[in-house]
């Protein structure tokens, strides 16, 4: 059981931490000698390097006696000074002679103090311990190295025996277009987009060329370029968009990439064209108007998110200004409330990081940015569109 | 000597030492300090010759224009006014139309401001740090702060 | 697990690092035996516990274990098995973590060989160590947790950043963090000594080689971070008076200062109140380098991922350490007795004039370091204080000292005769001339200041070599017998031989590069060809090489010396997939001890690039001369003089000496 051995593990580190103090401050008295001593220690072995100094000739006859004169003044001082604090620890009546700590070390009074010291130790330690550990750790998640997640888990476990079967099904037919077609959502899912890229190539091959196929050929490329869209994507979703003119992902893909190009104009007027169709809500919406944004047109209002209404606005722009700071705070609160709560769309949540980015609230913003990251992981455009997000405000890494 | 006077001498080594450092560091603080500029604190004043200024903004789009010997102009702009540049050398890594730049040098009569050196951010989250000051000061610019 | 069992044994040894703060100082200032005795296995038993979280978070970057937040933010599982190692400490929250686990290893280390300080003293100083560790734990759990957890983890990390992607880079930061922090135990030496009253022999001998190995690693580190700047940046530059470079130069002067000042004060008793104090400034000055680098405060290619919330933390523990031990200073120094006299021209003399001078040009770096911070936040105007700044102040203080470094060694204790101590430096001096005037014949009249500042050099390997061979006589004693001494030599005479020696070494490489380098930018094509000093180099065109997660556009230069091909070079334009971030790598030739360095700029697309090349004669001499410096140390702190035993302490009966 891990559990347990977690807190095995916890309650041995605990030990071991309380009798390194523990131990110290039960074990009786030892006596040390007092600080002279060590001097008169350093001194004897400077004595001894200027008699190694004048062997060897390093210094002169005349200057290793001053020297020697001067250390011996020392030397003596400090003995007498140890034998002074020897003597003061006799007369207190201890049998350690050297000990230098003018006090009454076997009283009742210090032993109680020691005891209760001990026994702060024991109960101090280990509550502390867990009491932080408590509030900081997270005790019940286990370590997932990579490796092991990839092969062990057990959905993973299924779908790679699926993919291995269908994969061993297709190595001896490899003209099955139907099985390239089921495979190549499966790679796209398991982050093999390589692989699906082949897979969607064989399907169009055999099968037939059709506006899904194309467009998720396409958005498979974009995606191993991390977010360009390469020549060869555009055609596909060139194709795509000649096999189906009112389909709405080719389109946004292939003004993504008008806009990738630098040809504004053109974008721009590709960006419209798909916004006037949004009948409001889709997903993509928000993206739309987010790469407009980035291209600098003008953006149309969204009436379709819920978001702060005309008077609303309009209230906010009377306000002073550390009143609308603490309006939009307030808003902004509670989208983040409703998005940790339920859940939202990539664009809900970039809608938020925006917000706190305009606020200059950069630690909550990385930190939403993580929570979002999260949220959506199942999701890889929408990762991809949070990183791209986090990338432009400067929050990348 | 006596112990006093060989303490005295020694407090007087060592206040020469600090009278010279002292100077030393308000002289140069005097004459070799670089004032960083926007190009709206540039254009229209009169810059005493040779005066070093570190001038920072944006490099405009469409200005980058590339000659040989490694020769190149371009244009800062914090977006209210526009200071052409002339540098020879290699650019930084992240030089690119539209980004963030400091540039040290000085105006010259030509109108020109002749820089030898140019810096640009370091990485996607740098924008040097007075740069992104002037630009906020001009409401461009809304990183996280 | 293991990650839960690092993050618990980080809090315990927090834990223990207050039980530290407290019971053994209170032991060593009424005499409780039993609590000083709590020192040595507490000590040891937090760098166990730090050691363990250390090796949590180690085993976590090298499995990719994205369940924990840390990770996730700074690796990724495609990166080099190496890199995702390094990236422990390629981040805010590890380097943090590997910051404690240095402060807790020195104090574990004299917790282990500190046998034969005072009792009192260890106890103390331990006692010290732990509150910074105490206030260094607080600041990594608070703010800057390694140890938070994702659930669900996502599937992939998000990279390193590719300019940290470098093998240089991942020793540096240890290098140099074993010097910033290892003065942290001399700070705590001094803060004991300074509660207890009392700074004697013991106290003297002890510092030093603490501040010995501290020094040592602070300048690998240095010259480490120099060399990285030099061949990855790829600006050519090896110094650029950066405040991140300078937050380890200031520490590095105090520093060595304290090495000198520590001599004068083991070996005649004098300086005790300037030693304390210098020790206090070392690693105040480490405190801020921190600071400055961590709180974000400067933003350049060092700052790491900057919140206001650490600055203002670190800013709290440097002003209470800071003006915490500044105050206990200014209360308790009068306390400590003055020590031997000495005139003014002696080995002590000249060991003060090198503090006065270190501790003044430290004072000049962090005026032009925190000069334009200051103006700003009083809301003047905006300035940066640059290269000509330092050339200026740092540059003449130091020419002093480098005049002045032969004669210290050679002059005797108490009072020395500057007179008989010239006359063994003739040799020196002729050396010194001759090479001035060669180089001034070499290089035209009108490079003259750079001909002197390559005799100073020459006038400091002398000098210092002048010193160690006058201690083996060989005039007197003849050859073998006079080889047979200077191997004899105790360590700590080689090692301050050698360390002067790598100050004259780097003072030759930086005078040689500076002022004979030569420098071309120029527009190339392929079968072209450009000529820097004697190096002809002929371009042969660029390619194109996909690295692991990079794009490289190589371009391939033969390098020709009187027209016969000595070496090839391929320098890169790198551009970092994922990141999409392009860095430069140079190409780097050396021949002896000079270099030529080729970075590729701007690509052409007929096939050209804008280049540009560097001759920079003698540059490798720069970091020899470091490599020198920190050998020179490593001799001293093995020198068996440091080996002193510890009184025994009951039977022993003192007996006065002759």
């Amino acid at each position: 059981m891990p559990g347990m051995t977690l807190w095995i593990a916890f309650a041995l580190l605990t030990v071991a931490a309380a009798l390194a103090v523990l131990v110290p401050l039960a074990r009786g008295r030892r006596g040390h000698a007092p600080a002279a001593a060590h001097d008169a220690e350093v001194y004897r072995a400077q004595l001894d390097e200027i008699e190694r100094d004048l062997d060897r000739g390093l210094v002169s006859e005349e200057a290793a006696t001053a020297a020697r004169t001067e250390i011996a003044r020392r030397l003596l001082a400090a003995s007498r000074e140890a034998e002074a604090s020897g003597a003061a620890d006799a007369a207190t009546g201890t049998k350690d002679k050297a000990d230098a700590a003018a006090s009454l070390p076997g009283s009742p009074a210090r032993r109680g103090a020691s005891g209760l010291l001990q026994v702060a130790v024991v109960i101090a330690i280990p509550a502390a311990a867990l009491f932080t550990y408590l509030a900081l750790g997270s005790p019940d998640l286990a370590d997932q190295p990579l490796s092991a997640r990839l092969e062990d888990t057990q959905q993973n476990r299924s779908m790679a025996a699926l993919v291995a079967k269908v994969e061993q099904h297709l190595a001896d037919n490899p003209n099955d277009g139907r099985g390239w077609d089921v495979l190549a959502p499966v790679y796209m899912r398991l982050g093999r987009t390589g692989d699906a890229v082949v897979a969607y190539r064989n399907a169009i091959r055999l099968v037939g060329s059709d506006e899904r196929r194309e467009t998720d050929l396409g958005e498979a490329l974009v995606i191993l370029a991390e977010g360009i869209v390469t020549a060869e994507a555009r055609a596909a979703f060139d194709r795509a968009v000649a096999l189906d003119p009112k389909a709405v992902k080719p389109r946004f893909f292939l003004a993504l990439a008008l806009g990738q190009e630098n040809r504004k104009d053109e974008a721009i007027t590709a960006w419209k064209a798909l916004l006037a169709e949004a009948k409001g809500g889709e997903a993509w919406v928000e993206a739309v108007r987010m790469e407009m944004a980035k291209l600098g047109a003008e953006v149309p209002p969204s009436p379709a998110l819920p978001g702060p209404d005309r008077e609303a606005m309009a209230a906010a722009a009377e306000m002073s200004a550390s009143d609308r700071a603490e309006m939009i705070r307030g808003m902004v609160d509670q989208l983040d409330t409703r998005l940790s709560a339920e859940g939202g769309t990539a664009e809900e949540w970039m809608r938020l990081m925006r917000a706190l980015a305009v606020m200059g609230d950069g630690p909550r913003l990385r930190e939403v940015k993580d929570r979002a990251l999260v949220a959506l992981k199942d999701d890889p455009v929408a990762q991809a569109k949070l990183r791209g997000l986090a990338e432009e405000l400067g929050i990348g890494s | 000597m006596t112990r006093k006077q060989r303490r005295l001498s020694m407090i007087a080594a060592a206040g020469g030492v600090l009278a010279v450092a002292v100077g030393l560091i308000l002289f140069a603080l005097n004459d070799q300090i670089v004032f960083f500029q926007s190009p709206s604190d540039i254009v229209g004043k009169t810059h005493p010759d040779g005066q070093r200024i570190r001038l920072g903004g944006l490099v405009a789009d469409g200005t980058v224009e590339r000659r040989d010997g490694a020769e190149v102009r371009f244009s800062v702009t914090d977006t209210e006014e526009t200071v052409q540049v002339v540098y020879v050398g290699l650019l930084p890594d992240l030089f690119r139309e539209g980004q963030g730049v400091v540039a040290e040098g000085v105006m010259k009569p030509d109108g020109w401001f002749h820089a030898d050196s140019v810096l640009a951010k370091h990485d996607e989250n740098y924008m040097p740090k007075e740069v992104a000051e002037a630009l906020k000061g001009k409401g461009v610019w809304q990183g996280e702060e | 697990m293991i990650v839960e069992i690092g993050h618990y044994a980080l809090i315990l040894a927090l834990i223990l690092s207050l039980v530290q703060s407290v019971l053994p100082v209170w032991g060593a200032v009424t005499g409780n035996d039993r609590m000083m005795a709590v020192a040595p296995p507490v000590s040891g038993m937090m760098f166990l516990f730090v050691g363990i979280s250390f090796a949590a978070l180690t085993m976590a970057y090298a499995t990719s274990d994205f369940s924990v937040l840390n990770v996730v933010e700074n690796s990724h599982s495609a990166k080099p098995f190496l890199y995702k190692l390094t990236g422990v400490w390629g981040n805010h929250e590890g380097s943090m973590l590997l910051w404690v686990l240095i402060l807790v290893l020195f104090g574990a280390l004299v917790a282990a060989f500190g046998r034969n300080i005072p009792t009192e003293l260890r106890a103390a100083t331990l006692g010290v160590q732990g509150m910074v560790s105490f206030a260094f734990l607080l600041f990594l759990l608070v703010t800057s947790n390694p140890f938070l957890r994702l659930s669900p983890a996502p599937m992939e990390g998000n990279d390193l950043n590719p300019i940290l992607q470098d093998v240089g880079l991942a020793i540096h930061p240890p290098l140099l963090y074993v010097g910033y922090v290892g003065f942290s135990i001399t700070f705590s030496f001094a803060a004991a000594a300074l509660i207890l009253g009392r700074v004697d022999a013991a106290w003297a001998r002890w510092v030093r080689p603490w501040t010995l190995l501290a020094w040592m690693f602070l300048t690998l580190g240095i010259a480490m971070g120099s060399y990285w700047a030099y061949y990855e940046l790829g600006w050519g530059g090896y110094w650029f008076w950066d405040p991140v470079e300078n937050a380890s130069l200031m520490p590095w002067l105090s520093g060595t200062a304290l090495l000198h000042s520590a001599i004068v004060l083991e070996k005649r008793g004098a300086l005790k109140v300037w030693t304390v104090l210098l020790a206090i400034l070392t690693f105040s000055l480490s405190l801020l380098g921190t600071f400055l680098v961590r709180s974000g405060v400067l933003t350049s290619v060092h700052a790491f991922a900057t919140d206001p919330m650490r600055g203002t933390f670190i800013l709290g523990i440097l002003t209470i350490f800071v003006g915490g031990s500044l105050a206990l200073y200014a209360w308790r120094a009068p306390l400590l007795k003055q020590g031997g006299l000495f005139a003014p021209v002696s080995r002590e003399g000249a060991l003060v004039l090198n503090n006065l001078l270190l501790t003044v040009s430290a004072v000049a770096v962090f005026v032009g370091t925190l000069y334009p911070l200051a103006l700003e936040v009083v809301g003047g105007e905006k300035i940066s204080v640059g290269p000509p700044f330092f050339n200026l102040t740092f540059g003449p203080l130091m020419v002093p000292l480098l005049i002045a470094m032969p004669f210290g060694p050679l002059l005797a204790w108490k009072r020395g005769d500057l007179y008989a101590v010239s006359q063994r430096l003739y040799a020196a001096l002729g050396l010194a001339l001759a090479a001035t005037l060669l180089v001034a014949w070499l290089q035209g009249v009108d490079r003259i200041l750079a001909a002197l500042g390559f005799g100073l050099g020459i006038w400091v390997i002398a000098g210092a070599a002048a010193e160690i061979l006058s201690r083996a006589r060989f005039a007197q004693v003849g050859l073998s017998t006079g080889l047979r001494r200077l191997v004899g030599l105790p360590g700590a005479a080689w090692g301050a031989a050698l360390g002067h020696i790598g100050i004259g070494v780097t003072v030759l490489g930086l005078v040689a590069a500076t002022a004979f380098q030569v420098e071309k930018v120029v527009t190339i094509r392929p079968g072209e060809s450009v000529t820097v000093a004697d190096n002809t180099l002929t371009f042969g065109g660029l390619a194109r090489r996909t690295g692991p997660n990079y794009i490289d556009d190589v371009g391939h230069f033969d390098i020709l010396k009187g027209g016969v091909k000595v070496a090839e070079t391929d320098p890169a334009k790198r551009l970092y997939t994922a990141r999409k971030m392009p860095t430069t790598e140079a190409g780097i030739v050396t021949f002896g001890f000079s270099q030529v360095y080729v970075s590729i700029g701007e690509v052409h697309d007929d096939g050209g690039a804008d280049i540009r090349v560097y001759h920079k004669p003698l540059v490798t001499l720069i970091w020899l001369g470091c490599l020198v410096m920190a050998f020179g140390g490593a001799l001293s702190l093995f020198d068996r003089r440091l080996r002193v035993g510890a009184p025994k302490p009951a039977r022993q009966r003192m007996v006065p000496a002759e």
